[in-house]
């Protein structure tokens, strides 16, 4: 339960700069790509750089909270990936 | 604990409560072609605080990283109670560790930390500290360096595991949190074993009953402090009263 919890404080970080960033972008782009693919789209290209860019270069010690709950870099970086994946599906089907 | 301070601690009372080790043995790692860990052994038992001193670059990190788990060695052999850990998440009970720096996410509000990285229980007793009701409901970022340190070293001294790593607690705070964190660490509420670095030896050789210097990539045992000024760790002037 514990590093289920872990993975979503991690994650957490993510969404807001990801999806207020994916959402300003759409807006931008409304005329040539419609909103919701726009969104999901740069949702999932934005994500990862986030990622790379709060915890590999901004603050990378903050991975030592997360492998103390049981968490290695791949893991984390593979959650990442997934629930963004997730989000973007459920954004597509609704 | 405090053996070379001269404190006496209440040690019958611990080594009656269990036998539990952490071994270290045979660890070595290479930085291109220069060995900076050659064939390392050490153990800690539960109750015990182990001081490793040694010189900047000595490898006291990367040690303490190789037996958490964060760091690859060219060979490590890890286990607490004869069983070889394996990995973060299968030692995630047995070892955790305090890095030098901050390492708390900014994001999250410090009551939320303790409970998400200290098990129901041990969250609920840390919680009713009473040196970290002021910090609940906070976030890390809103909290001065030493408030920060001691919420760092009292979620790590809370947690379930059995042995912790202590990389540097006493690193850049003022006297009154330090202070502090040597009482935190002093009381070390669930009996475990901690290893502890520094730079600042007095206050390591004050909460160890081992010390340990890292030097030339190996450990020597240190069983009398003048032996610190023979190997060359302090200097001949240095004050070990």
């Amino acid at each position: 339960m514990r590093t289920i919890k872990g993975m979503w404080f991690f994650y957490q970080k993510l969404v807001v700069p990801s999806l207020g960033i994916s959402i300003a972008l759409a807006l931008f782009s409304q005329g040539f790509v419609p909103l919701p693919f726009g969104i999901c789209f740069s949702y999932a290209i934005l994500t990862p750089l986030v990622h790379l860019y709060s915890y590999e270069i901004n603050t990378p010690n903050e991975y030592y909270f997360y492998y103390n709950l049981g968490l290695n870099k791949l893991t984390l970086w593979a959650n990442t990936l997934a629930i963004s994946m997730l989000i973007i599906l459920v954004l597509l089907l609704t | 604990m405090g053996k070379y301070a001269g404190h006496k601690h209440a040690d019958y009372t611990r080594s009656s409560i269990n036998m539990s080790v952490l071994h270290v043995d045979s660890v070595r790692r290479e930085i291109g072609g220069r060995c900076i860990l050659n064939d390392v052994f050490m153990s800690c038992r539960r109750g015990e605080v182990i001081g490793l001193l040694g010189r900047n670059g000595a490898g006291k990190s990367s040690l303490l990283r190789i037996v958490f788990g964060s760091l690859a060695a060219n060979q490590s052999f890890v286990s607490v109670d004869d069983r070889k850990t394996g990995g973060l998440y299968s030692s995630r009970k047995l070892i955790q560790y305090l890095p030098q720096h901050k390492f708390l996410p900014e994001h999250l509000k410090v009551d939320v930390l303790i409970s998400c990285f200290c098990g129901r229980s041990n969250a609920r007793l840390l919680m009713e500290q009473d040196w970290i009701k002021p910090f609940l409901g906070r976030k890390p970022d809103a909290l001065s360096t030493g408030e920060r340190r001691m919420v760092e070293v009292g979620i790590i001294l809370f947690s379930e595991a059995k042995f912790v790593l202590l990389d540097e607690p006493f690193n850049g705070i003022a006297p009154v949190h330090l202070e502090n964190i040597k009482k935190l660490i002093t009381q070390n509420p669930f009996v475990k074993g901690i290893i502890i670095t520094g730079q600042d030896y007095r206050n390591v050789m004050e909460l160890s009953s081992r010390i340990i210097l890292m030097q030339d990539g190996n450990t020597r045992e240190i069983k009398d402090p003048r032996d610190l000024i023979e190997y060359g760790y302090l200097p001949q002037t240095a004050d070990l009263s």
